[in-house]
């Protein structure tokens, strides 16, 4: 497949990554408290913290899904000279949605191993237990944002990072 | 190397950058459930949060706390109907009740419970306090033109750890 074909598609699945994250994220925002009932069901965090880590995942995941699709809306050249925005904005959303989506799936592995049986309170579906299901759905959003970050650094995809560095 | 070194450091502050963005969205929007959950108070604010926005979304619809529903248990005045997933139902359920787990909803209209009277008293419940299973379904039975609805929200965690009487089905 040639690059711009490659490009392309990069592009279009890193919208619908940002969009699925900016989508559960406004989810969990518009029912913050809901969302803070699931972090609490998962007994793994102190009270203490549970509001806090509920006020802000949701915002997290939307930051994330946001700059991700702007990243790419950014791509063009005259956004990349002499800072390419696009391209660092895009790479550190992805090594946010990395994170978190090796978080979820870290909490999801640890809650079905110890047999609690709860909302999890994530993803697109609000209404679903913590299972085989949403481990799965959790795992192939980090094989894509793995495979997204792979690209934005492919060497054949490095002229913004070589901008970058003439513009240190 | 160079070059990847630079580009790493670059997209790691900007991460953080995006990250402290994102938290402070986070405080500004939801200072109180913050607030609320660091002075300890968080079980009251979720309580009183979940009663407000269930006085609105299962407006009509009758509630029961535990020892109603246990006194009318013991009277066999109403059916119980468990609206938790099959596989709980089956593990542990309130002596006597059926099942009618949430992906058996959209075929309600032709299922067995809608040939009973439709002046028999029901109890739905879901699995706790926190689930709205037990009112959903209440709503979809109102709606279904039974007129004696009622739901336990106290759930099957409370009648169990009562030690009311619970069957299995295994």
């Amino acid at each position: 497949m040639s690059v711009s074909v490659m490009r392309f598609v990069s592009s279009v699945v890193s919208i619908v990554l940002g969009g699925l994250f900016v989508y559960g994220g406004v989810q969990k925002h518009l029912a913050p408290y809901e969302f803070a009932e699931a972090v609490l069901a998962y007994q793994l965090l102190p009270v203490g913290l549970v509001g806090l880590v509920a006020a802000t995942l949701s915002w997290i995941e939307v930051v994330s899904g946001v700059s991700l699709i702007l990243g790419c809306l950014l791509r063009s050249r005259r956004f990349s000279n002499p800072f390419p925005v696009g391209a660092v904005l895009r790479s550190s959303a992805l090594l946010l949605i990395l994170g978190q989506s090796l978080l979820f799936v870290a909490v999801l592995l640890i809650t079905l191993a110890r047999g609690l049986k709860i909302d999890c309170g994530c993803g697109l579906f609000m209404d679903r237990q913590v299972g085989p299901g949403a481990i799965l759905e959790d795992i192939l959003l980090l094989g894509v944002a793995g495979w997204l970050y792979w690209r934005e650094h492919k060497a054949g995809d490095r002229k913004e990072a070589l901008i970058l560095i003439q513009s240190q | 190397m160079g070059m990847t070194r630079v580009t790493w450091r670059r997209e790691l502050a900007w991460a953080v950058g995006l990250l402290n963005l994102a938290v402070i969205l986070g405080l500004m929007f939801h200072w109180p459930l913050v607030q609320a959950s660091l002075k300890g108070n968080l079980a009251t604010l979720l309580d009183q949060k979940r009663q407000e926005r269930r006085e609105v979304q299962f407006q009509g619809v009758k509630t029961l706390d535990l020892a109603q529903a246990y006194q009318i248990w013991q009277e066999k005045r109403a059916l119980f109907v468990d609206a938790r997933k099959a596989e709980e139902y089956q593990e542990l359920h309130v002596q006597g009740s059926v099942n009618v787990p949430p992906e058996t909803w959209v075929e309600l209209p032709s299922s067995e419970l809608m040939k009973m009277a439709k002046t028999r008293e029901l109890v739905v419940y879901c699995s706790q306090e926190s689930c709205d299973d037990a009112l959903k379904l209440a709503k979809k039975l109102k709606a279904a033109g039974f007129s004696r609805v009622l739901a336990f929200t106290g759930g099957f965690r409370a009648w169990d750890e009562a030690g009311y009487p619970a069957d299995t089905s295994r």
